[in-house]
């Protein structure tokens, strides 16, 4: 079980560690059997009793623990053996994902929010007496006295707790746009400048109680917002580090072997199948390919590589396998842009950012609604002014409409990731909410292909053996989903051969030289058109074998519905979604599949622009597009609908381009993804529209000075509270589906027994 | 009224303890996990080098 020694090497362990000062290393890594709260206290303890370890953070929801230690008294693959020791194997994380930001951002917020909640009760204390002292025994000079203590303690208040919108406002105001920040940083600053000038008058109303509260349940309230943002992220991480980015290495021996890709070294061989990401920067040794450079630089159309040219880690590899000798793989730079993917769902994340127009709009409203109550008393009493424009403006401010929906989509991002659905576009899931019209891929999506012994059918004497190893020899090149399904047949009776000059045509089949003999699989059409043979009835629909003479053998392969497909086309048909199969392969598949599915709509013998052509017309039409499809294979269609699904795992994750990913399989998780999107933009109207009626409601009880300062801050804060809770009930309605698929967790008692 | 001059001190005192107690939780780790220590009652064997009779479960992204 020493299959941790290999993180000895120190260019491994340069990816992985991050040194600190005082000489420790940092690690951050991945551990997926934290399944309860005994087993996370067990693991802490036992890596805690480890030579030289200083601390141990486990942080459950992303399924990470970080560990601070002294690489002197224990080694790295020490430290993981323990790890798989204690039955909680662990996978080293990249170094950049060593992320304090997180845990910062938490503890400045607790901090902000305690010291605000203190200083507010003792400000409370103090007002109170004042406001008996005006009744009754107090005098004049403690009175007095009484006001410079709520002076002072409001001081830590304004000047610390209240910093957040402070730095907030200036931000808003940089970007040159009006934000939420803007109205609450004028109420806590003109409150606080107005009570502090009575003060030292030594007359007048002052509102430090006001104040302290008002910063105080704001303060609660987001603190429950970032708390729940948090939750999402560590879900969203969880799910990323789930797909590392893997290559095949070949060994000494030529066998290749599957490894991560941030455990690859310098001179290292990686061979890379059509359709699959590059996994570090390096040299091509094999003849030329095109490469999909777009993740990288945006660039889309595909590029040409000759042998000895260097392909980037990232880019996507779209025709004819490759080998590559890597350069170098320390490089953190590239390690960064390897992880593509895992950008683009946190760039998802970080667009929820209440950037709306709508919001500034609100804001400049309720700023000249204030100016206009303040002028309006101005001419009536000049004396209720000040208190009533204050009023107008902490009731009016918009924290809690502009709260609806961020607070709500971090919420359902949340919930997705934790149920195997990866959202790389905040706004696929709006769409999702209103899609009408689904199509789908067949095969591989809806469909798995399996090839048993009774499927292979030689044509000209071979034993079934001998043609499914020649076919394995170039299906094994591809990542199309039959090819797949032929490799994993052949790979259980015996190792495939080599295939040289392999070339993978879409939608028609591969063809290569396997023992110095041109061969080509793939639809019946492809496969005999260099022999100029018509294709004869019975291979009609069958994935065929053939070489220059004609056809070699055929494979007929059974295909059984996805476990979770009926479940997913139920529920959008009863969901009103009209639903469609479109795929490439021939019609009696195509019907097969469809009948058992109850699918109507079906379109057999489709190339990738058909399939567009559909989806555009649907567009035209009106209608709200989905595609779902596998990923690797129909890019452009997925690309071209309004909202893209792919099913993928491991590494095509790191390619396929569409708007939601769903991990491992779960075909069914796209039912939910849609229940809890439809839910989203429930919650989000309705939080939106509760705040703006409560608005409406007060505005004009405050503007006519009915509202004191104070009770409009209880208002405004306890109305943002309420929508971010509210936000809370994205997806918990729901019948909870099992969200790990690890099996039973494992429990201390079980291990000793 | 003098015992003012007495009580508001100390009260302003208990709070900055306060603060600077919560402050030390804080940077301490205190409140970053919330759902475990809860179960720690429930611990009811110390764990112990356990002699492990089961290999690890299989990791597929395994470096081996």
């Amino acid at each position: 079980m020493n299959g941790y020694a290999a993180w000895a090497h120190p260019q491994l362990a340069a990816q992985v560690l991050r040194p600190r000062r005082d000489g420790c290393s940092e690690i951050a890594l991945r551990v997926e059997s934290l399944n309860d709260a005994r087993q996370v206290l067990w693991l802490e303890q036992r890596i805690r009793a480890l030579a030289g370890v200083r601390r141990v953070a486990i942080d459950r929801p992303a399924q990470r623990v970080r560990v601070v230690w002294d690489a002197q008294r224990t080694t790295l693959p020490a430290l993981l053996e323990s790890f798989a020791a204690a039955c909680c194997p662990a996978q080293p994380l990249q170094r950049d994902s060593i992320d304090d930001a997180r845990a910062q951002e938490q503890h400045q917020a607790l901090k902000h929010l305690l010291v605000a909640g203190m200083c507010s009760m003792q400000v409370m204390t103090y007002a109170f007496v004042i406001y008996v002292g005006v009744v009754d025994f107090v005098d004049f000079s403690t009175r007095s006295l009484f006001r410079w203590l709520g002076l002072l303690t409001t001081l830590p208040v304004v000047f610390y707790s209240a910093q957040p919108f402070f730095a907030g406002t200036v931000r808003e105001l940089r970007e040159r746009r009006l934000g939420i920040n803007l109205p609450v940083a004028l109420a806590v600053l003109l409150v606080f400048l107005a009570s502090m000038f009575n003060t030292l008058r030594g007359s007048g109303e002052i509102y430090f109680d006001s104040v302290t509260m008002f910063v105080f349940l704001l303060l609660g309230g987001r603190y429950v917002e970032l708390r729940s943002r948090h939750r999402s992220g560590a879900l969203g991480d969880a799910a990323i580090d789930a797909a590392p980015l893997l290559a095949q290495r070949r060994r000494a021996d030529g066998e290749l072997e599957t490894v991560p890709a941030i455990a690859l070294l310098p001179g290292d061989r990686v061979h890379i199948a059509e359709g699959s990401a590059v996994p570090a920067d390096g040299v091509l040794e094999s003849a030329g390919v095109q490469v999909d450079e777009a993740l990288l630089s945006g660039e889309s159309r595909p590029v040409r590589r000759a042998r000895g040219e260097r392909l980037v880690a990232g880019s996507v590899l779209l025709s004819g396998p490759a080998e590559l000798r890597v350069e170098h793989s320390g490089a953190s730079t590239t390690a960064a842009r390897l992880d593509a993917l895992a950008t683009r769902a946190r760039r998802a994340r970080s667009l929820i950012a209440p950037s709306d127009r709508e919001i500034g709009r609100f804001v400049a409203r309720v700023l000249v609604l204030t100016v206009l109550t303040a002028l309006g008393w101005l001419l009536v009493d000049p004396s209720r002014a000040f208190e009533a424009a204050v009023a107008v403006l902490v009731v009016a401010c918009p924290c809690s409409f502009a709260l609806a929906r961020p607070a709500a989509l971090t919420r359902a991002l949340g919930v997705l990731a934790a149920r195997g659905v990866l959202v790389t576009s905040g706004k696929a899931l709006y769409a999702l909410a209103r899609v009408d019209y689904a199509l789908f891929d067949k095969t591989g999506t809806l469909g798995v292909p399996q090839l048993d012994r009774r499927g292979v059918e030689p044509l000209r004497g071979d034993t079934p053996e001998q043609v499914l190893q020649l076919a394995a020899a170039l299906a094994h090149e591809s990542s199309h989903p039959l090819a797949r399904a032929l490799a994993d047949a052949a790979r259980q009776q015996a190792l495939p051969r080599q295939a040289q000059s392999v070339r993978v045509s879409a939608g028609g089949g591969i063809c290569g030289e396997v023992d110095g003999r041109a061969l080509r699989l793939g639809r019946a059409d492809f496969a005999l058109a260099p022999s100029g043979r018509a294709v004869s009835v019975g291979i009609a629909d069958a994935l065929v074998l053939a070489d220059a003479d004609g056809a070699i053998a055929a494979f007929r392969l059974a295909e059984q519905p996805r476990v979770e497909a009926r479940r997913l086309l139920d529920a959008l048909r009863a969901d009103g979604v009209a639903v469609a199969i479109a795929s490439g392969d021939h019609a009696n598949r195509v019907d097969a599949l469809a009948d058992r599915l109850d699918v109507a709509d079906r379109y057999a013998r489709q190339s990738p622009d058909d399939k567009l052509a559909r989806l555009q017309a649907s567009h035209a039409e009106g209608r709200v597009t989905l595609a779902v499809g596998d990923g690797s294979n129909d890019a452009p269609v997925l690309a071209g609908a309004d909202v893209s699904a792919a099913l993928a795992s491991g590494t095509e994750l790191a390619q396929s381009h569409a708007d939601l990913l769903l991990l491992d399989g779960h075909l069914g998780s796209l039912a939910d993804a849609r229940a809890i999107a439809r839910q989203l933009q429930q919650v989000t109207r309705r939080g939106r529209r509760w705040s703006l009626w409560y608005n409406l409601a007060a505005v004009p009880f405050a503007a006519l000075g009915l509202v004191t300062p104070w009770l409009a801050a209880i208002g405004m804060s306890l109305s943002s509270l309420l929508v971010v809770l509210y936000a809370l009930r994205v997806g918990s309605t729901e019948p909870a589906a099992p969200a790990d698929v690890s099996g039973p967790p494992l429990r201390p008692r079980e291990l000793h027994a | 009224m003098n015992i003012l001059l007495v009580l508001i001190p100390v009260t302003s005192l208990i709070v900055g303890v306060g603060v600077w107690l919560f402050f030390w939780a804080v940077n301490h780790q205190q409140f970053d996990d919330l759902d475990s220590p809860a179960s720690v009652p429930l611990l009811d064997d110390q764990p112990e080098p356990a002699p492990l009779t089961e290999p690890p479960k299989h990791n597929p992204t395994d470096p081996s």
